[in-house]
């Protein structure tokens, strides 16, 4: 039972990150390799509005998560928007030293030791008693929460949602969506904020878990392969793809070597792209070579 | 005329350069300020800058000043060859220091070796080579010891222990780490303890609870863990959430103090070779009272290891006097004897066959409950290091 529940909260972690990949990939074709630096510097808004509503943790979560949102807009507004036009690999190429850029201020502003926000709040990661005698600690449960309710609120928004639907034409054929009257730019700025919000909620979620390290960003390499063996353009996938390489990095320590843990994500993506290269839910099409 | 007036200016620049640096004791680091790192290797340079700005301050060493130049590698070891050869090139640094992880090791080495420079390294794994016989040119002030940490820490566990210890280990998948926590599991066996279980953690792990699952399914009194607080830290809270409660013992590495105030958990021991804060020295009050005046963006019990080093540094160039060079600072680290005013329990002791220490001395701390407050759980894990 303990097993279930450790691999229900990685791939939560990796899902609620890896959304993000794939809510930018499906409406823009880019990817944003930002996503563990964007996830990060949410912790870190937490961690200073947490010393400005210091004991009031629901007014400082919700300024978090509206700072990182506004972060996403400004992330498009300021960089995303001056690569519209250009080549597929000069925007990733962007996002790559975003990624930089974040991480060196970051550390610049935050400094690199190890924090943690949930002291000013008072809050504190204890256990939960599950039964089978399985534990969980408060902010893992949140974790699988927050990301059970993300994922339907995204997939209710995309189906229903006026703007989800605007994002999904958006993504489909962008030409025949501007020639609609679909504002592009605000779509795209919508989903950088959305999948902003997502990764930063992760990475405040990790951060009252287990503390903020200037390390944390390397969790967005990680989850990767989740999107990727999903499918870079499908929310379902990217949430099967979470717990297919969740449960294979959790069996891999249990019963084979936990010195594989590391590689397991990636072994689970070559063998994915070897048999279905646009992942289980993706869209087969022609892949661009970047 | 205007290009023959900016010729004179940057020759006269170039000339005013030169004999200011010919003027001053220039001592060069390389160090992981940002990256994966930073969190260990930061609070060493910024020890080490406010250090010698109070020695500046103070006059100098020799009546001269120290220019301590801190240039950033992320860890990286291309990036540390690049500084090296920076400091060596363009200022002329009579010593070098290396705050970085040991991938950065094998470039630095090769740099210094070939400029016949010295090279200390500080809050960094202490090479092999610093142990006697060690090699010229390399020098080492880190608390921690291979393989010594963990006798003292088994010796201590043993000697805590009613029953015979079942011992888990922990460590991270890098080389230095694998290495103490497999020596730490053959010397459990060999000095009657049974170990339980081993789990090798990997830095970017995104959830501990996996491991720790491992460990606690095992059945330790006691785990040992030899890797980064990091690790060390999140691996014993996912062990406490799955509702372990047995002791557990780590590296006192520069967050441990904090961090013991902040779990507040009487079974978590952590041994080390520096004093902690609690202790209330005179030198500790001192940095304290340094790292407020410069307005620094790391806590002062942070500093223990960057503080030691740069006293080491200054008894150094004390010691080869003025002028110095490179050949004169490796002769005085040679011999060397300095009095840690109690941030280390023995002298930092180096001769020409040891340039790690001559004695090495550990204390375990932990939270006492019933005080409220850090004590000593043990102190006088004494080794001659042979």
């Amino acid at each position: 039972m303990q097993l279930i529940v450790n691999m229900l909260v990685l791939s939560s972690i990796y899902a609620l990150i890896s959304c993000g990949y794939v809510l930018i990939y499906r409406v823009s074709r880019v990817m944003n390799l930002a996503q563990g630096e964007l996830m990060m510097l949410g912790a870190y808004l937490l961690l200073t509005t947490a010393s400005l509503f210091h004991g009031n943790p629901e007014m400082a979560i919700i300024a978090a998560v509206v700072l990182s949102t506004t972060c996403g807009v400004l992330v498009y507004v300021l960089l995303m928007r001056k690569m519209t036009g250009e080549s597929v690999l000069a925007a990733v190429l962007a996002t790559i030293a975003l990624g930089i850029l974040l991480r060196g201020l970051m550390v610049l502003i935050w400094s690199a030791q190890q924090q943690y926000p949930g002291q000013p709040l008072g809050l504190n990661s204890t256990a939960i008693a599950l039964p089978g005698g399985a534990r969980i600690s408060t902010f893992a449960a949140a974790l699988v929460i927050v990301n059970a309710l993300t994922y339907a609120a995204l997939f209710g928004f995309l189906r229903f949602g006026r703007w989800g639907l605007r994002m999904r034409a958006a993504g489909q054929n962008p030409l025949l969506a501007a020639q609609r009257g679909i504002n592009l730019h605000a779509i795209y700025a919508l989903t950088w904020a959305l999948s902003t919000m997502t990764g930063a909620m992760a990475g405040m979620l990790i951060a009252l878990d287990s503390g903020l390290t200037s390390n944390l960003a390397v969790l967005g390499l990680k989850a990767f392969p989740a999107a990727l063996v999903g499918g870079l353009d499908s929310l379902l996938g990217t949430l099967i793809g979470s717990l297919i390489v969740a449960a294979a990095e959790i069996l891999s320590i249990q019963y084979v070597d936990p010195l594989l843990s590391d590689v397991m994500p990636f072994l689970v993506l070559l063998a994915m792209l070897i048999v279905r290269p646009w992942g289980l839910f993706g869209t087969r099409e022609e892949l661009d070579r970047v | 005329m205007l290009r023959l007036l900016l010729t004179v200016a940057l020759v006269v620049a170039f000339v005013r350069s030169a004999s200011a640096a010919e003027d001053t004791y220039v001592v060069g680091m390389t160090a992981g300020l940002t990256g994966p790192t930073a969190s260990t290797f930061a609070p060493v340079a910024e020890a080490m800058r406010i250090y010698f700005d109070r020695v500046n301050a103070a006059g100098g060493i020799n009546g001269k000043p120290v220019k301590s130049i801190i240039l950033d590698d992320q860890a990286e070891p291309q990036k540390a060859a690049a500084n090296v050869k920076q400091l060596l090139t363009w200022n002329n640094a009579i010593l070098l220091i290396d705050s970085s992880l040991s991938s950065t090791f094998a470039p630095v080495i090769g740099e210094a070796r070939r400029a016949d420079v010295p090279l200390l390294f500080i809050g960094s794994v202490c090479p092999k080579e610093v142990y006697p016989p060690a090699d010229r040119g390399q020098y080492c002030t880190t608390a921690f010891a291979s393989n010594f940490d963990s006798r003292a820490t088994l010796t201590f566990i043993k000697g805590t222990s009613q029953d015979p210890a079942q011992i888990g280990f922990a460590g991270a998948t890098i080389p230095v780490s694998r290495a103490e926590i497999d020596f730490a599991e053959k010397l459990a066996t060999d000095m009657g303890m049974t170990a339980v279980d081993k789990e090798l953690v990997p830095p970017t792990t995104a959830d501990f609870t996996p491991f720790a699952t491992k460990l606690v399914a095992a059945k330790p009194t006691w785990v040992y863990a030899w890797a980064a607080w990091v690790i060390q830290v999140q691996l014993f809270q996912a062990m406490r959430r799955l509702g372990w409660d047995g002791n557990f013992i780590g590296w006192a590495h520069q967050e441990a103090e904090d961090e013991l105030k902040r779990l507040k958990d009487p079974h978590l021991y952590v041994i080390g070779a520096n004093a902690l804060f609690q202790e209330h020295l005179p030198i500790q009050k001192q940095i304290e009272d340094a790292a407020a005046e410069a307005s620094s963006r790391y806590p002062a019990d942070q500093m223990s290891e960057g503080w030691i080093g740069s006293m080491m540094i200054e008894a150094a160039l004390q010691q080869a006097g003025w002028p110095a060079n490179a050949a004169k600072v490796e002769e005085s680290l040679q011999n060397l004897k300095v009095d840690m005013k109690g941030m280390r329990a023995a002298p930092m002791e180096w001769t020409r066959a040891n340039h790690f220490r001559v004695h090495q001395s550990y204390r375990v701390y932990n939270w006492d409950a019933a005080k409220g407050e850090i004590v000593t759980a043990k102190e006088g894990l004494d080794y001659e290091i042979k």
